[in-house]
């Protein structure tokens, strides 16, 4: 084998000499084939000829001397090469001479080639390239949550996996490094990085046993919070700084590529494993359980532990659970995991960029096909001059080639732009994400690709162009000859093209109705002329209630001091920010069992003025006033459907609630209206029964302690510039070790949680217009092309007395008949396609048949007036010309 | 030996049975040129014209022995499946 490469690579080599020597070689060729002729003629006189015959034959012994010659002369060349290039050569002649054609074909092929470069480097780099952790398919995490006792407990008691457990973050405030600020910091088993075999990129890892009290005073930063922070300075690592006040000792520093649980953390603290610690033990967050499985030891064997384990451990519970609690639990692979929600989306993404591309496909072929059909007589005569089929069609697949190509090329440029975009409609936090570049394998694809498409392109109008009857196509010009078969093979293509477009614009028409519906959406609250602004202390310092209390109530007697501001209020989260507060409680009447557990709610901690401010509607009882403080007795409102879920007829003023942890009732005093809290398009999630409020003088959480973070909320007279620094300047001057948010108008909080959808129906939007613009073009090319063909006939049908308006309803009728088929086709389509778009919907169903109707009619639109151009031109033909002509 | 020597040779080795046709013997040497199994030298003949004299390299005696050895082998099967006849 390896001598074979040699010897080939030789071969190559004298070839390549002989070529380039190959007028030497030519002429001693002859010289030696000359040499011999004579010595034949010699021998010829030998044999006693006379010396012209004894020549003649001599010349005639040695036979086709040229042709000879002329073998060698193909075996001194590269022959496939030169007459690729001389192919190439033409094929960039022609486009030369077409560049109308060509900037069409290129840059339609660069639309969908560019979108497929972006979107294959987005499912490349997030859902088929392994995690960049060690052996990455023995990585798994274990579905539902679990609160931190369910970390010892099953690493004790698996005999499959190795189990380590990471919170999903939370915030915290960074002192002692420059001003205090706000960070977003994970709480990870002290195992978490050994399991998941990723390395620091300088100083350690967390050590066995720092996630036990007393030895969990340290932190591992993320690269880019070491960089931003502590301006990459390597000598970090040893320095103390607090987090929520709380003194840690920097160890590590992690890569910039580790980006787990999400690329959101910025550091990671050992998560605290105290059995002495009730709260933090048993009730508070709940956190996600990851695993590496052991040697030797398989995904089925875990998943068949995971169910016996979570049953033993749900009886440890000091407090009842519910029987059916992660029930379901399994182990999927952690990268499954890690995609889950954003899986759907790509693969959706793919699908229409896929879409877009095949139109651009189709248009081009159908374009190539029209070309074919001018350029008859041009191969006609190449067929003539002796060129076979398969050397046409070679060229003509050159050609189609080379547009694909330069279509890739520009391709890969428009995908970076195209990449960009995509990736703003993912959430940020997905890991990977910013690592996300095109790079060669994908550029490759791309390469592939291209070749692929001009190939597919291209050999139905090669195929069609070889196929010439030379007599014919010669003598006429063949403008009235047509081979049905390629003609209706254009019209299937436009068809099918139409068929793509209306699945891609009807899909662009449901989201944008979705939105339309959810910009509609009362949510139950007016943010007009609010600003807000997040202040957070440390939630050390709201161990003493009355320090903290004053620190707000100096804070609102300020904001209503300042000019401009009408109301101020603060409340410990807003309508569809990131916060939100859940607590499990006590219904009174509501007996809880291993079948009812403790019912969760969203429950604001909020300052009287809270809901006349956010035109928040009181249905029944009373609003919180001044005088429900710290002393007096505790009471809260609910909203209406938690009225309705708890007490359904009955009259809830009077009633009782109590945090789960407290042995105090709260009275319930009014009933307000309902809040769309987590999201626009959901009232509330499953595992949320209700909402509500209380004074946040009165307020706890799960710890039993005040809220410490606050918003505060200054309703203005109207919102400048003025009135924001004022605001901020305000929040900066209570305490320099308080991190203070960005100052932001609630209608931005608003409109800033469906920026994510938003972003989606644009590309949707751009999806459908280009598929749009590729369908008109394509239509438009089909009935000039027929059109042309067909001038004769025309002229003949308006010699014997058509009127014009006759022909342009014969020529429009005849365009809309491959639109409407198309279309026909694409409702279908769309009918099947459009349910899995069904999760990014919201208030229309995925069959609307108002969005499909609009649809149909905006498509046979623009083919009516796509075909309207050529038609009126039909109608203008000249009979004396076009009969003439040939 | 020269391409008109080695037509002749064939013909008298053979005993008139192997004729090389001229228009062909000229590009199987060139094909044995190219793969480096003869090389090829100007010198001049017996009756004092220049000639290319092609000569075996080491390469093409290593091929020729592996020919020779491959066409015994299928002649061999040849006459035994003959001798059954």
């Amino acid at each position: 084998m390896k001598l074979q490469v040699h010897t080939s690579l030789l071969r190559a080599w004298r070839r390549l000499v002989f070529r380039w020597r190959r007028a030497q070689r030519d002429r001693e060729l002859a010289e030696e084939i000359e040499f011999h002729r004579a010595l034949k003629q010699t021998e010829n006189r030998r044999a006693g000829l006379a010396p012209e015959a004894a020549g003649e034959l001599s010349r005639v012994q040695m036979g086709n001397v040229t042709m000879a010659a002329e073998e060698c002369r193909d075996m001194w060349s590269f022959l496939r090469l030169e007459r690729l290039l001389q192919d190439i050569r033409y094929a960039a002649r022609v486009f030369r001479r077409a560049p109308g054609f060509t900037a069409i074909a290129v840059l339609s092929l660069a639309v969908g080639i560019g979108g497929n470069a972006a979107m294959f480097t987005l499912v490349n780099t997030l859902l088929v390239r392994p995690l960049p952790y060690r052996q990455p398919d023995r990585l798994i995490r274990i579905t539902g949550i679990y609160p931190r006792a369910a970390v010892p407990f099953f690493q004790q008691r698996t005999r499959t996996m190795d189990v380590a457990a990471v919170s999903p973050g939370a915030e915290y405030n960074l002192t002692g490094q420059g001003e205090a600020t706000r960070i977003f910091g994970s709480a990870a088993s002290a195992n978490l990085f050994r399991v998941l075999g990723a390395a620091v990129a300088a100083g350690r890892s967390f050590e066995p046993g720092e996630d036990s009290p007393g030895r969990d005073s340290v932190v591992i930063l993320s690269n880019s919070l070491w960089r931003t922070k502590f301006g990459g300075d390597p000598s970090v690592i040893g320095r103390a700084i607090a987090l929520n006040g709380v003194p840690r000792r920097i160890v590590g520093i992690m890569p910039p590529a580790f980006a787990y649980p999400s690329a959101q953390v910025q550091a990671w603290v050992p998560m605290r494993l105290d059995p002495s610690n009730f709260l933090e033990f048993w009730a508070g967050e709940f956190v996600p359980l990851v695993a590496r499985l052991g040697d030797g030891r398989t995904l089925a064997e875990a998943r068949l532990e995971i169910p016996p384990l979570i049953g033993e451990f749900r009886k440890t519970f000091p407090y009842p659970m519910a029987r059916d609690w992660n029930r379901d639990s399994t182990a999927i692979p952690l990268q499954r995991d890690l995609t889950g929600d954003i899986r759907g989306k790509l693969i959706i993404l793919l699908c229409s960029v896929g879409l877009v591309l095949l139109i651009a496909c189709a248009n081009v072929a159908s374009l190539l096909l029209s070309r074919a059909t001018t350029r008859r007589k041009e191969i006609a005569l190449r067929v003539a001059l002796g060129a076979r089929r398969l050397r046409i069609v070679r060229q003509l697949l050159t050609e189609s080639i080379l547009l694909a190509l330069a279509g890739g090329g520009l391709g890969l440029f428009a995908g970076m732009g195209a990449l960009s975009i995509f990736k703003s409609l993912l959430p940020s936090s997905t890991p990977g994400l910013a690592q996300a570049a095109i790079d060669w394998p994908v550029a490759a694809a791309v390469a592939g690709l291209a070749l692929a498409t001009g190939l597919a392109f291209g050999i139905a109008p090669a195929l069609s162009a070889s196929q010439v009857d030379l007599a014919q196509a010669i003598r006429t010009g063949s403008q009235r000859s047509t081979a049905a078969f390629w003609t209706h093979l254009r019209g299937g293509l436009i068809g099918g093209e139409v068929a793509l477009t209306v699945v891609l614009v009807v899909s662009a028409g449901l989201l944008i109705k979705s939105l339309y519906t959810l910009s509609d959406v009362r949510p139950g609250f007016l943010p007009d002329r609010i600003l807000t602004v997040r202040i957070s202390p440390n939630s050390s310092f709201c161990t003493q209630r009355p320090a903290c209390i004053a620190l707000y109530e100096r804070l609102l007697e300020g904001a209503r001091g300042v000019p401009g501001v009408a109301e101020a209020v603060v409340a410990d989260t807003v309508p569809l920010d990131a916060e939100q507060p859940d607590l499990a409680v006590d219904v009174e009447g509501h007996l809880k069992s291993v079948d009812h557990p403790a019912p969760m709610l969203w429950s604001g901690a909020i300052s009287p003025g809270y809901i006349r401010m956010m035109h928040i509607p009181l249905l029944a009882g009373r609003d919180l006033a001044e005088a429900d403080g710290a002393k007096a007795a505790a009471v809260l409102l609910i909203s209406a459907s938690t009225a309705k879920h708890f007490w359904p007829g009955e009259n809830p003023i009077g009633k009782h609630i109590k945090s789960a942890g407290e042995q105090q009732w709260r009275t319930v005093v009014g009933v307000v209206g309902d809040v769309r809290q987590y999201s626009l398009s959901k009232a509330l999630p499953d595992w949320i029964q209700g909402a509500i409020y209380m004074p946040y003088t009165q307020a706890v959480r799960e710890d039993g302690q005040i809220p410490a973070a606050m918003t505060l909320l200054a309703k203005a007279r109207a919102i400048d510039e003025g009135v924001v620094r004022e605001i901020r300047k305000l929040a900066q001057d209570q305490n320099p070790n308080v991190p203070i948010g960005q100052v932001q108008p609630l209608e931005e909080v608003v409109t800033g949680s469906i920026a994510n959808f938003r972003a989606t129906i644009r590309v949707f939007i751009a999806f459908a217009a280009a598929a749009m613009l590729l369908a008109a073009i394509g239509i438009y090319g089909l009935v000039s092309y027929w059109v042309t063909q067909r001038t004769y006939e025309i002229g003949l049908r308006a010699a014997i007395g058509a009127t014009r308006s006759r022909i342009v309803s014969m020529i429009l009728a005849q365009g809309l008949r491959v639109a409407a088929y198309g279309i026909g086709a694409g409702v279908l389509a769309a009918l099947a396609a459009t349910r899995f778009l069904a999760s990014l919907l919201y208030g229309v169903g995925a069959a609307d048949p108002l969005t499909f109707a609009a649809v149909t009619g905006l498509v046979l639109l623009i083919a009516a007036s796509a075909t309207a151009v050529p038609a009126w031109r039909a109608s203008r033909i000249d009979p004396i010309k076009s009969l003439r002509v040939d | 030996m020269h391409g008109y020597g080695i037509a002749q040779r064939l013909r008298q080795v053979s005993g008139d049975v192997l004729q090389v046709g001229e228009s062909s013997l000229y590009p199987a040497l060139q094909r044995l040129l190219l793969n480096g199994w003869v090389k090829a030298e100007w010198g001049a003949s017996e009756n004092n014209r220049r000639a290319r004299y092609y000569t075996l390299t080491a390469a093409g005696r290593k091929q020729l022995a592996a020919e020779r050895a491959e066409f015994a082998r299928v002649i061999g099967a040849i006459e035994k499946v003959l001798n059954m006849a």
